[in-house]
């Protein structure tokens, strides 16, 4: 990024007797700039950031129908609800080992297909095709592998295995976990793809004539230039690890059993249940955590990112 | 090249957004209700004095309203016709002077392309019997008839039910029932005659007169119930079976074309197309009837023709213009099938008119809408005929505007509120039916519409969970509005007040209501009212009956242990539920040992049954003296109304028979709705349910028209018998499945039975969570199809239940 | 670039023989290597595919094949026991006997299919094109001249993009409500086009053009909508495409905004139909489905090179 840098501080020097001009440009040039974010800027601040205050406004009253102001009763009330509880400690377990796991093994998609193997590209179509399927044929299917009477069980039960209720038990959160690996590596696979095939190949040359050993050279060189790329991927897995709650619901509805109890189904139901304040208060709670969250990952990629050219 | 590609892009988009503008401008004038409209139709009342009791069928030749009707003579034993023509313009009405003979009767009538009147003429005469042989036949003869005359009796808009029925007593039912007794009584057999008469509308002459009996597949029992007429003046009958007859203008048959189901109406179009309706596989469905091919066409499916899954009372008249002319329960449209365009033109609620009491519509060349309509509730049916006009908003003086919001608009609160609309100089209410697709949507719709504050103001709180809106505040505790108005609550059945109260506020009204139980022989439960579910399996278990039920099955006794005792599994307080335990778990294996699938042709009926044991209970409700009288006899002997199992042994549980009623507590015109439910309260009100033989299906909630009630049912009626001695008279006759009581004046011990009924009652039923009953309903699916063990499936539910009750505590 | 490709090519140069030994060695192992990989590779495509293909084959099947087969899973009410259901569940890819009666039901016998296919268009098309316009300016907004603000607004962005629908639910349905465009097609429009996604994505994207090419074009000069135009748009076709897809893929299943914001079930585009009709109709629903994977199977063949040339240059969360 520095090397990019140079040439428009080199030309700033060299155009010094015009600078004063230049600043107007510049000046004018930024408030064009906020011109080109205008839209959406309006259309997010009127779709989703003044509403939020809304939200914070809910938070803090009693019912929207008397508006009493109530300050934190609300979120001391969530946050003592078992339900949330549960709700945020499965939400919180699901992202903790799905996001992990779809960012490792689409990682291993990805240097699979790296691999001079033939049939690349079909492979690569196949793994991105989950994304194409409806939701509700994902759904379909699920059901006919899961199902107590489902085709899952059938197999197990040939090695003896009793059958197991997949989706009301505590394997349920398993089933959910591979629906979502299934519907999301294929994307984060491709997204590695690029980022692999775009590490400069001197670096891994040298490093084999250095007799660096495979481990090594993945470790000290690919992970580097993966960083950010690993980022990305996580922020997107995160993304659709709230976004797999549709299937999840479509799959058992409202109450499912305890384990695939997610924060979306929290509110979803304090919607359903017109209870504004409930919903509003776990939603700030959620904001909060995410946006420690994204901070979190923000620092990582300053930390990490310095010292890889992008 | 490319600059034309995005070109036709830009078109197509463009073209999209237009297209899903035009799409979104009509649904939000459809979903906003309060939206002011442009035009309104306001009714214009005349009478129909005519001398006929009965108006049947009818039938418009320009401006010129004919109408068929008939009065019964009791000495002669036969029916009076005339036939009216009625000047839309003048208002003017006169005879027709048609050759009708006494035992003539109309069934349909329609009028043709010439201004002819075409007509479908019963006759039954009174026939000579061919052979002494024919006995057996002349009894197969008298049951057809019969089987004809309920076909009559069922579909009360035919002019002959009157008189027909009439003849029914006179002839075959008493002969079946009677003529054993009476001995005396001689049979006499009549003969059906079917025609088609074609008379001038001008003078009343015959054009044609044919015998259309053979053109029916079951000529005896024939009834046309649906005629039209297309533009080449051919004939469509229907009986109402699955079958249309065509015959041509002279009425002979050109062709029969069967219908997989049961038609369910006919009617042409302007355009001269013919349209039959018929049960589809996917509800009601409209098929083009094509004398060509003599078969039907494909279905029409288009929800502008057939509306929405609400829509009932369905009627299709020739259009003015274009299309045809609807009507259904809703409100009047005109439809094009060339173009599948709908135009509503008004709701029937809008223009005051009960939808129930409409009779046939149509539309003059002036625009107006003409109506007739019947009013069952005086003794001898009223007929009146509305002219609707439309009318600028502007030109109409505005009351203010209330919002009545309801799952399923009950017809005896749009009466109330037609009444009310009419009567209030203020006020006008309308009503927002929120369940129109399904329960779910509807609710959803409900509470979007409460939170954002556009809440209708009065809401009919019977079929939603109401304790959930007292805690978020929707609704208006109603104590304070009826002391301002000087209403005592001390006047009103207090345990019914009490039922709808929380912390001592009143929620809810409920003018009139019944109570549903369980009843058992007091032999063997004892006298008092309420049981515990473990007394309710110790009872059943130890017994050796066939079933609990009449009808009981796994599911069906399941969910009677279960769903009127929610609150035994589940400690709201604590959060904690206990449905992995051993009463849950008995339930499961109890409800289990009865049969999945029922039987419901067994030859043995309930009361037969019950005496005998082999059926323990049953699950009734009650909402007449009357019907107390009709179950002690049931039983035969003393019974108790034990109710539903309930821990805290209240089971009698109150329902409401017309919706019950509360005040959004974010009205904007609290005052107005409140004129609204005051009048529910009211002495009138409530002195009019009171019924005769417990005919309105409930009790008052007024203390004084309770009484009043009472009162009713202990006066004796009398008679005179021959020797001029007062003799009793029965007041009534009930019957119950295998079982028929003829009722008679209440005894006081009777009347202080139902009293303590009414007075145990302390609850409302029907108030358990969709959300759990659904978890039950789909668990214990996999353990009565022997999936799962009881325990595992008592587990899960448990677990899913649990989530639910911690969100909620 | 050109100055890294050196590099290699010395080192070939320098070193050609040893390579050429260890090559033979290599090749052998690289052949087991190979096969061994494809081999995963291949049970992994077969478990990924299976759904779409067991969506597609049973979509062929009568009615009364599925039920036989499924009606374990799906005990629907009309069997009555009329029907044959096997007592295991049967998967099958190869239907019994090909059969178009799920089709023709859906094509011809009940347009209700067609029409809702027709709302999820009339839903989606808007969506995708509005929201990749204000995107690509917004974007552009972003990468030229950044500031403090922008960095913090920009993170707001990420924030918001990030929150499950259930969060901004509220928001929506209460945005929807005072703007009087509940229950019409704009409630859904509206916040979909104005979704932070796409900007994420291609901020991200444009960032990573050196700022000397818009700098270059500035002094040649061009002015702002120029630089944008000519410059960023052409070099952002790639992202445009990946974006596309992505949104279009999103918002062509959504469930949960049109049961919200629309009341009507009228104006619900398929997916939310679909995902009701499992329960009754199966075997309807593999041919609707089927039907319903055309667009973006279509998108997503059209455009799938650009998906990946258009992920390449995604990274990193800030850009």
């Amino acid at each position: 990024m520095k090397k990019r840098k140079n040439p428009k501080t080199e030309g700033l020097k060299v155009d010094r007797g015009s600078a004063g001009k230049k600043n107007k440009r510049a000046f004018k040039g930024k408030l064009i700039s906020w011109g080109y974010l205008f839209p959406s800027l309006a259309g997010v601040l009127l779709f989703f950031v003044l509403p939020f205050f809304v939200v914070i406004y809910y938070s803090m009253v009693d019912n929207p129908i008397n508006n009493q102001f109530v300050f934190l009763d609300n979120f001391v009330k969530v946050a003592t609800n078992k339900a949330f509880q549960q709700a945020a400690y499965n939400t919180m377990k699901f992202s903790a080992v799905a996001v992990p796991l779809a960012v490792i093994l689409s990682l291993l998609l990805a240097m699979m297909l790296e691999c001079k193997i033939p049939f690349r590209s079909q492979f690569r179509t196949f793994f991105l095709s989950p994304m194409m399927v409806p939701v509700a044929s994902v759904i379909l299917i699920w059901q006919v592998l899961f199902h107590y009477n489902g085709i899952v069980n059938d197999f197990t039960g040939l090695f003896g295995a009793d059958k197991v209720d997949w989706l009301k038990s505590s394997h349920a959160q398993v089933v959910i976990v591979i629906l979502f690996l299934w519907k999301n590596l294929g994307y984060n696979m491709i997204l590695f793809m690029a980022a692999l095939s775009s590490i400069p190949k001197d670096i891994l040359e040298v490093a084999v004539l250095e007799s660096a050993t495979p481990l090594q050279i993945f470790w000290h060189i690919k992970i580097r230039y993966l960083s950010s790329t690993i980022l990305f991927v996580t922020i997107m897995s995160l993304i659709n690890s709230f976004k797999v709650f549709r299937e999840i619901y479509l799959l058992t509805g409202n109450y499912p059993y305890d384990s695939i109890y997610m924060m979306q189904h929290f509110m979803n139901n304090a919607f359903g249940q017109l209870d504004y304040q409930k919903l509003s208060a776990a939603a700030i709670m959620m904001s909060m955590v995410m946006v420690i969250l994204i901070g979190i990952l923000f620092l990582t990629e300053n930390y990490f990112g310095k010292d890889v050219e992008g | 090249m490319k600059r034309y590609r995005k070109r036709i892009l830009a078109v197509l988009l463009i073209g999209t957004m237009v297209l899903s503008l035009a799409g979104c401008n009509r649904s939000s004038s459809d979903a906003g209700n309060q939206v002011k409209k442009d035009f309104y139709y306001v009714p214009e009342y005349h009478d129909l004095e005519l001398a006929s009791d009965y108006i049947g069928e009818t039938a418009v030749v320009g401006n010129t309203l004919y109408l068929y009707g008939s009065s019964w003579n009791e000495e002669t034993g036969e029916s009076i016709n005339s036939m009216y023509q009625y000047d839309f313009l003048s208002g003017q009405s006169s005879e027709l002077p048609v050759d009708f003979d006494g035992n003539d009767s109309v069934q349909q009538m329609c009028e043709d392309s010439e201004g002819n009147i075409v007509m479908i003429m019963s006759r039954y005469a009174p026939s000579v019997l061919e052979d002494a042989a024919g006995t057996e036949d002349a009894d197969q003869q008298d049951d057809d008839s019969t089987g004809a005359e309920d076909n009559d009796e069922a579909d009360e808009t035919s002019g002959e039910s009157v008189a027909l029925s009439k003849k029914t007593v006179a002839g075959s039912v008493i002969s079946e029932e009677d003529a054993a007794d009476e001995g005396t009584y001689e049979a006499v057999e009549y003969t059906s005659y079917i025609e088609l008469w074609k008379i001038n509308s001008e003078d009343g002459s015959t054009i044609v007169k044919t015998d259309i009996k053979p053109v029916f597949e079951d000529a005896d029992n024939a009834y046309v119930q649906y005629m039209t007429i297309d533009n080449e003046d051919n004939v469509y009958l229907s009986d109402g079976n699955s079958n249309i007859y065509v015959l041509d203008k002279d009425g002979n048959k050109i062709c029969t074309i069967s219908v997989e189901n049961w038609v369910e109406n006919l009617f042409a179009t302007k355009e001269g197309k013919v349209f039959m309706r018929t049960w589809g596989n996917n509800g009601m469905a409209v098929k083009p009837v094509d004398i060509q091919k003599k078969s039907l066409g494909e279905d029409v499916t288009s929800e502008n023709l057939n509306g929405n899954g609400n829509s009932y009372n369905q009627n299709y008249y020739k259009g003015l213009e274009k299309g045809i002319l609807g009507s259904d329960n809703n409100g009047v449209f005109i439809y094009d099938f060339e173009t599948d365009v709908r135009e509503d033109l008004f709701s029937w609620l809008d223009a005051d008119i009960n939808s129930d009491e409409v009779s046939e519509i149509g539309q003059l060349s002036d625009g107006r809408i003409w109506a007739i309509l019947r009013d069952y509730s005086e003794e001898k049916t009223k007929y009146s005929l509305v002219y609707l006009t439309k009318t600028p908003a502007s030109e109409v003086p505005q009351k203010e505007e209330l919002l009545f919001g309801t799952m399923w608009l009950n017809q005896n609160v749009r009466k109330s509120i037609i009444d009310f609309n009419k009567s209030n100089a203020k006020y006008h209410i309308s009503v927002k039916e929120y369940s129109t697709d399904d329960y779910m949507t509807g609710l959803t719709q409900f509470n979007n519409d409460i939170t954002s504050g556009n809440g209708p103001d009065i809401i009919d709180i019977s079929d939603i969970d109401y304790k959930q809106y007292v805690s978020k505040g929707v609704l208006e505790n109603l104590y304070p509005y009826m002391e301002k108005d000087g209403i005592n609550k001390e006047d009103y059945l207090m345990n019914v007040l009490k039922a709808y109260e929380v912390d001592g506020k009143l929620y809810g009204i409920v003018p009139q209501f019944y109570i549903t139980t369980t009843i058992a022989k007091a032999s063997k439960v004892g006298d008092t009212p309420g049981w515990t579910l473990n007394e309710m399996l110790d009872f059943v278990e130890h017994s050796e009956a066939e079933n609990i039920f009449q009808y009981g099955s796994r599911e069906s006794i399941f969910y009677y242990c279960i769903y009127n005792n929610i609150d035994e599994f589940i400690d709201w307080e604590t959060g904690e539920c206990r449905f992995n335990g051993d009463d849950f778990i008995r339930v499961l294996e109890f409800a289990n040992k009865f049969p999945e699938e029922i039987d419901y042709n067994s030859d043995e009926g309930i009361s037969s049954k019950l005496r005998s044991d082999k059926v323990l209970l049953m699950q009734t409700s009650i909402s007449s003296v009357q019907e107390y009288q009709m179950m002690n006899g049931l039983f035969g002997e003393k019974t108790t109304y034990i109710g539903y199992p309930n821990s805290e042994r209240k089971g009698n549980l109150i329902q409401p028979t017309n919706g019950s009623v509360a005040l959004n507590a974010k009205s904007k015109n609290k005052d107005g709705a409140w004129e609204f439910i005051k009048i529910l309260l009211s002495d009138d009100y409530q002195n009019s349910l009171v019924s005769e033989w417990g005919s309105s299906w409930g009790f008052p909630l007024k203390k004084s028209a309770l009484d009043k009630q009472f009162e009713k049912d202990m006066t004796p009626e009398y008679y005179e018998d021959e020797n001029g001695n007062q003799v009793e008279q029965m007041k009534t006759s009930w019957g119950y499945d295998d079982f028929n009581m003829d009722i008679y004046a209440a005894t006081q011990e009777e009347i202080d039975a139902v009293k303590e009924i009414i007075t145990s009652a302390e609850k409302t039923s029907g108030s358990v969570n969709e959300e759990l009953t659904n978890i039950i309903t789909e668990e214990t699916g996999a353990f009565f199809k022997g999936q799962k063990s009881a325990k595992d499936t008592a587990d899960i539910i448990q677990n899913r239940i649990q989530i639910y009750v911690k969100e909620n505590s | 670039m050109k100055k890294r490709m050196d590099i290699p090519e010395r080192i070939k140069r320098e070193d050609k023989s040893k390579v050429k030994k260890r090559k033979k060695f290599r090749q052998r192992r690289l052949f087991v290597k190979t096969a061994i990989i494809t081999m995963i590779a291949a049970c992994f495509a077969v478990l990924f595919l299976m759904p779409i293909v067991l969506t597609v084959t049973n979509s062929f099947m009568s009615a009364s094949e599925i039920s036989s087969n499924y009606g374990q899973v799906f005990a629907t009410t009309d069997t009555g026991g009329k029907t044959y259901i096997s007592e295991k569940v049967n998967l099958k890819f190869i239907p019994d006997m090909v059969s178009f009666s799920q089709y023709i039901t859906v094509l011809f016998k009940s347009p209700e299919y067609l029409f809702k296919f027709w709302n999820s268009v009339i839903l989606v098309v808007p969506i995708v094109v509005f929201q990749l316009l204000v995107a690509a300016l917004a974007a552009y907004g972003f990468t030229r001249y950044r500031g403090r603000i922008k960095e913090i607004i920009f993170f707001v962005y990420i924030i918001l993009m990030l929150m499950p629908y259930q969060v901004t639910l509220v928001p929506n349905y209460l945005v929807s409500d005072w703007l009087n465009i509940l229950d019409t097609r704009w409630a859904i429009w509206l916040p979909g086009i104005f979704s932070p996604f796409a900007v994420f994505l291609f901020t991200k994207y444009m960032r990573r053009i050196p700022i000397s090419v818009m700098e270059a074009a500035q002094i040649d000069g061009a002015g702002e909508w120029q630089i944008f135009r000519r410059i960023c748009m052409p070099l952002c076709k790639g992202a445009m495409c990946s974006v596309a897809i992505l949104i279009f893929i999103d918002y062509w299943n959504m469930v949960e905004q049109p049961l919200i914001l629309l009341s009507d079930s009228e104006q619900h585009p398929l997916s939310v139909f679909l995902s009701k009709i499992n329960e009754g109709e199966v075997g309807l629903a593999f041919a609707v489905a089927t039907i319903y994977m055309v667009p973006p199977i279509l998108v997503f063949l059209y455009g799938e090179d650009y998906l990946v040339e258009g992920i390449t240059y995604q990274g990193g969360i800030k850009g």
